[in-house]
Order: C-alpha cells, then sequence, then structure tokens
C-alpha cells in the first residue's frame, strides 16, 4: 500500500514535470516558472554569480560589494541607455545571459508578455509589505494577479541647467526650443522622449496613448528643437560630460546626473517645469531562464531593505519604493523625495509602451525622422 | 600509426587537401555564409513591435520601407556614403606623402621604426582614440584653447565637435593606418631606375608622379580605399561619441538591433550596406587595380 502511494506520488510529480515542459515550449506562458519559484530556498547557498542589466547607478560598487561579502554571489552587471536597449540585451540569444532587469513601466509589460520574465514569489521577498501601496501591485509589473518581480526605485525626468549659465531659473519646459539656448542643449537619444512634449505642449493627459495627428504635430516641435540641440544623449555620463565641458548648459535628465554634477563640484539647479513630467518606476524582474535565481532573490531582497535603499538615494537620487527608508533619510529628505506621497506619485506620467493609436514602432520611426 | 597516416595522405592527395581545407571552409560557411543568408532572410521577415519576437512571414515592406518614408533612409544612406568618400579621399591625400617618405626618403634602417609609428595606434582601443578627439575638438579642448590663445576668437566655438565634420575628421584619423600600410608597401617596391629613366626623357616632376609613381602605386591606394571606405560604411563608434544627432548607416543599423527591436528593418539596412561594397568592390575590380595586388 505504502509503496502505492509512492509510486502515485512520482507519477504526480512526473506529470507536473511534463506539463511544465509543456508549458515551457509554449513560451508565452511561464507557468513553469512559478513552481521553479517556490522550490527555491533563498535562504540557502547562492550560485555565486548573479548577471544583470540595469540603469546607471542601480548596481553600484558601494552597496554592490557588501552584497557580494554577505551571499559570495558576484554582480556581474551591464548599463543600458533605454527601455529598448535593456530589452533587447535581456531577450537576445533566447534570454538567460541574464538573471535580473531593472525594467521600467515600458520595458516590464513587454517582457511579460513576451514571456521573458517569470513571476515572484512574494512571501520569499522579504520587504514586499514595506513597499509604498501603490508599488504593490502596480499594474505595470503585476498581471493577472501575478507579481512580476519587485518595484525598486522611481521618479521623474527632470530639466536639469547649469546655474551660472542659465538665469532666472527655467519654470517651463519651454527653455529646451528656446533659440537662446542654441547648440546647448541636451535631450535624451530615446524614441520615449516623444511623450513629453504630447504631455507639455500638446495637452495629451495620456502621452503615451496618441493620435498619428498629433504624433506629427509633436515631430514638427521635436524637428524645430533639432536645430538648438548640441547632442542626444545616451548614456547618463554622455550628459555629465556634456554639462562639465560646457558644451551643454540645460537638459532633460534624470535626478541622477544633477547628483553627480553636484558631487563633482558642478553648480546644478533641477526643476520639475510646471507643464508636468514623464518619469520611471522601476522593478527588479527576473529571468524565465535564470540561471543564478537564488542569487537573483537574494538580490531583490538586498535592494530594498531600507539601508540599501537609502545608499541607491544617496547615487541616485530617486524614490526609494520601500517606506521604511523614511526613518534612515530624515523627514526632510523623506517629503523632498515623496516616498509616502501617493499624490505626488500619480502626477507624473510614467513610461509605457505605445500600443495605440500610434505604436512603438511608429514612434521609433518618428524619432529617425526628427535625427534625420 | 602515424607513418601510416602519412603514407595514407601520401597516396590520395585530395584527401590531404580535404583535410587541409576542410575546417577553413566550414568555419566560412557556417560563420560566413550561413550568417550572412539568416541576415538577408531576416531582412524579409516582421518582427512583433510589443514582444520583439520574428515572425517568420515574407514581406518586401522593410525594403520598401527603404526607399519610402520621405527619402529618411536614402538620405541616410546618401550622407554615409559621402562621408565614406570623403574619408577615402581624405586619406588617400594624407597616405601618399607620408607613405612616399617612409619608403623612400627615410633611410632603410629607419623604415621599421617608421613602419612601427604608424602602426601603433592601432594597439590601444579605438574608443580611447576617438575620445582623444573629443577633448581636442570639445569647447574646453585644445583647438578652441589655441585660437583663443593666438586671438583668432574670443568665445569657444561649439562649431568643431558634435557634428559631421567632427566624425570625418575623426574616420580619417583612426582608419589612416589603413592607407598608409598598402600604400607604403607599394611605394617602396618602385626600383630607383624608373625615377632615373623618367628624368633622363626629361619628365618633370609631376610627370613622373603622374605617369610613373601613380599607376605603381595604384594597386595599394585601391587595397587602402577598400579598407577605409568598408570600415566607414560599418562604424557606429565615431558618429556616437563626436557626432550630434544626424544619423549615419552604422548607428542605423545598431540602433534597429539594439534600441528599436526592429531586426528586420536592420537587417534590410545591414543588405543595403554589404550591397554597396559589393558594387564598390566590382569597381575597383573593373580598373584593374586588383591584379596588381
Amino acid at each position: 500500500m505504502r509503496r502505492n502511494a509512492l509510486l502515485g506520488a512520482l507519477l504526480v510529480a512526473l506529470a507536473v514535470v511534463v506539463a511544465a515542459c509543456g508549458s515551457s515550449n509554449n513560451s508565452s506562458s511561464s507557468g513553469s516558472s512559478t513552481s521553479a519559484a517556490k522550490g527555491i530556498n533563498v535562504n540557502g547557498p547562492g550560485e555565486g554569480k548573479l548577471n544583470v542589466v540595469d540603469w546607471e547607478g542601480y548596481t553600484d560598487p558601494s552597496f554592490v560589494k557588501a552584497f557580494e561579502q554577505q551571499t559570495g554571489c558576484q554582480v556581474k552587471s551591464v548599463y543600458a541607455g533605454s527601455s529598448d536597449e535593456m530589452f533587447t540585451k535581456f531577450t537576445s540569444g533566447g534570454g538567460g545571459q541574464y538573471d535580473l532587469a531593472s525594467f521600467s513601466g515600458d520595458a516590464s509589460l513587454r517582457a511579460i508578455k513576451s514571456g521573458a520574465v517569470a513571476p515572484v514569489d512574494t512571501s520569499k521577498l522579504t520587504n514586499f509589505g514595506s513597499l509604498a501601496p501603490q508599488l504593490q501591485s502596480p499594474p505595470f509589473n503585476t498581471v493577472d494577479g501575478k507579481h512580476y518581480g519587485i518595484s525598486f526605485m522611481w521618479g521623474a525626468n527632470v530639466l536639469i541647467y547649469n546655474k551660472d549659465k542659465v538665469s532666472p531659473a527655467p519654470t517651463s519646459w519651454s527653455v529646451l526650443y528656446d533659440p537662446k539656448y542654441k547648440g546647448k542643449i541636451t535631450v535624451p537619444d530615446n524614441p520615449i522622449q516623444i511623450a513629453d512634449p504630447a504631455l507639455q505642449f500638446f495637452g495629451q493627459q495620456n502621452p503615451y496613448a496618441i493620435s498619428q495627428d498629433t504624433l506629427n504635430k509633436v515631430v514638427a516641435k521635436l524637428k524645430q528643437q533639432r536645430g538648438l540641440v548640441r547632442k542626444y544623449w545616451v548614456l547618463a555620463t554622455d550628459f555629465e560630460q556634456l554639462f562639465k565641458s560646457g558644451d551643454a548648459v540645460i537638459g532633460a535628465g534624470w535626478p541622477l546626473m544633477t547628483n553627480d554634477l553636484r558631487k563633482a563640484g558642478m553648480n546644478v539647479g533641477e526643476v520639475i517645469p510646471k507643464e508636468g513630467v514623464t518619469g520611471w518606476s522601476d522593478t527588479w524582474m527576473l529571468s524565465n531562464k535564470a540561471k543564478h535565481p537564488v542569487c537573483a532573490y537574494k538580490w531583490m531582497n538586498y535592494a530594498t531593505t531600507p539601508k540599501v535603499q537609502k545608499q541607491v538615494v544617496a547615487v541616485t537620487g530617486y524614490s526609494p519604493a520601500n517606506t521604511k527608508t523614511c526613518p534612515l533619510l530624515g523627514k526632510t529628505e523623506c517629503n523632498d523625495l515623496h516616498v509616502t506621497d501617493p499624490k505626488y506619485y500619480s502626477s507624473i506620467k510614467y513610461w509605457q509602451t505605445p500600443t495605440t493609436p500610434t505604436n512603438y514602432r511608429q514612434w521609433t520611426d518618428a524619432w529617425a525622422q526628427v535625427k534625420g | 600509426m602515424s607513418a601510416r597516416i602519412s603514407r595514407v595522405l601520401y597516396a590520395h592527395p585530395r584527401g590531404r587537401l580535404g583535410l587541409l581545407l576542410g575546417p577553413a571552409v566550414a568555419w566560412l560557411l557556417v560563420f560566413y555564409i550561413v550568417a550572412l543568408v539568416l541576415l538577408f532572410m531576416t531582412s524579409l521577415w516582421q518582427q512583433d513591435v510589443f514582444t520583439a519576437k520574428l515572425i517568420h512571414k515574407w514581406t518586401f515592406d522593410n525594403y520598401k520601407k527603404l526607399f519610402g518614408e520621405g527619402g529618411l533612409w536614402m538620405r541616410i544612406y546618401g550622407r554615409t556614403v559621402l562621408l565614406a568618400a570623403i574619408v577615402t579621399l581624405v586619406d588617400i591625400a594624407l597616405a601618399l606623402p607620408l607613405a612616399w617618405f617612409m619608403g623612400r626618403i627615410v633611410p632603410p634602417r629607419w623604415r621599421t621604426l617608421m613602419f612601427l609609428l604608424v602602426v601603433v595606434p592601432l594597439w590601444s582601443s579605438i574608443l580611447v582614440r576617438i575620445f582623444a578627439w573629443r577633448t581636442i575638438l570639445g569647447s574646453q579642448g585644445l583647438l578652441n584653447g589655441f585660437l583663443m590663445d593666438i586671438g583668432v576668437i574670443s568665445h569657444p566655438s561649439s562649431a568643431f565637435l558634435y557634428n559631421d565634420d567632427a566624425i570625418a575628421l575623426t574616420w580619417a584619423y583612426v582608419w589612416l593606418p589603413f592607407m598608409v600600410l598598402p600604400i607604403f608597401t607599394a611605394l617602396e617596391k618602385i626600383p630607383d631606375s624608373y625615377l632615373e629613366a623618367s628624368r633622363d626623357l626629361g619628365g618633370s616632376a609631376l610627370t613622373t608622379f603622374r605617369r610613373v609613381i601613380f599607376p605603381l602605386a595604384l594597386p595599394g591606394i585601391v587595397a587602402g580605399s577598400i579598407f577605409v571606405f568598408a570600415l566607414t560604411m560599418g562604424d557606429f563608434v565615431a558618429p556616437q561619441l563626436v557626432g550630434g544627432g544626424s544619423q549615419v548607416l552604422g548607428g542605423a543599423i545598431r540602433d534597429r538591433f539594439g534600441v528599436a527591436a526592429d531586426f528586420p528593418f536592420g537587417a534590410a539596412l545591414a543588405t543595403l550596406t554589404l550591397f554597396t561594397l559589393v558594387v564598390f568592390l566590382a569597381i575597383t575590380r573593373r580598373s584593374g587595380a586588383l591584379e596588381n595586388l
């Protein structure tokens, strides 16, 4: 009798494995990984390695070293300049080259829909409960009740200017179209940039769902700007070099650059102009073919602890997802970063992948038209 | 055992040849021909814009797009070919006197050193060499500093960096060794007696250059041009680092693969690049210069 039970259990296990294989062949479904994730012992020893593709500053040595010492997982990270680059790197060669990516909202849904990422077991994510409520199950990383990763940092695309060269302080995005700063402007070399003028000058409250007509108007506006732009930046370091060498005095960037430039002794200002801002909300996502899932879970847990979140803030100037970071940051900085302010959070138009009425291919083509 | 193998191979020259060439041919087939065929096939496929999955359905849309869109891609193509042509001509103009100096004026024992000086930059990373131009041409760069010191300009000019001229200049610099070396080899081989004969027959310096030196240097010039033209057509590093906004073919292809997740159109652009290089090679072949290599 006992023998039969054992045999039955074996058969059931076999059936589960077969079913799992079937669905992973399907590649669009990720059901197999949920069961795989359940079997992971995140407290056990790691695989010794962790490959990630992420944004600049997200794997800074100032907190990665301690992680490597604690867990024995050696972190190898590659920076991406845009969401598309991150997505392409992550999925190239069938995926599996990277265990984790720090996808923004415009890439995270693409990653989920294409089956490149696996759902995570939130019971194994030690800091999940202390994330800001709006970041626990946001639509860009939670689909059909399944959580694909853990929210990490968020922030706005801001206007950055050299205080020694630009005065008075700008309050409007229109300075980036002002001939006064011809040859001194830098903006991202990124098709998602189309959303900015759509929101700021053409009144599109959802700047990621714009008509062909609006897209044409935006392209005309951006072509005007093209003549004033010194250089379209790709990596944050490009932006910073342009500012340091004086080749640019004003531009659209991330708080990371303001932080870095101030550390380098430059007198730069950062503004959230009155027309509103686009932004990003990033999630650590686990590859469906992760070779080092234990290390990946260890990283997701480590990176969302209040202590490390504070260290990421120090490097990037972005807002942390974990509200328990606030006591460590102090009241002023916590308020400045709007960590526990859902109203401010919802005022930012977070990056999304445009699908309709104009889709992302049309945006990349339009961007190519702008650059010429 | 080895004696037996060598006996068998000695008796079968075809087997010998097959063993010698087999690995090389297999390598060429797999990594070159198959890759090219795949590239061409990709250019006839489609890609899902949201999930970035390739859809294996045949279409000519990518080639239609190449010639459509208000001529955007043809303008980029034209700009790239023009830049490549300019860079090639500039490098010929720079390399001819330099190679002449190295190959004929410098005493033979110093030639190895000259040769080394030309090759040494190739040992450093191309990124470093391109970045060097950024520090030379930038607003606070050496060139601006120099021009302000001698009083030509009063404010730093931003006209030197982040535009097409800067790209052309950088390319002309980084590819120069590929032009100098083949011309050097060609010029070094010219016997002194040819030049003496030309002079004896009353040929002026210009006539000697036109009728004797240039024809003999032509194979080297053509070989160098093939290198420089091909390298320029495909490069995306220099445009990204010293260019402004306008795109070149290499950068556009990189963007399609690395950023836009539009592999089929990127493949169509790459096919266009390859086609251009094949045409360029055919022209040089017809000129007969390749036979003298």
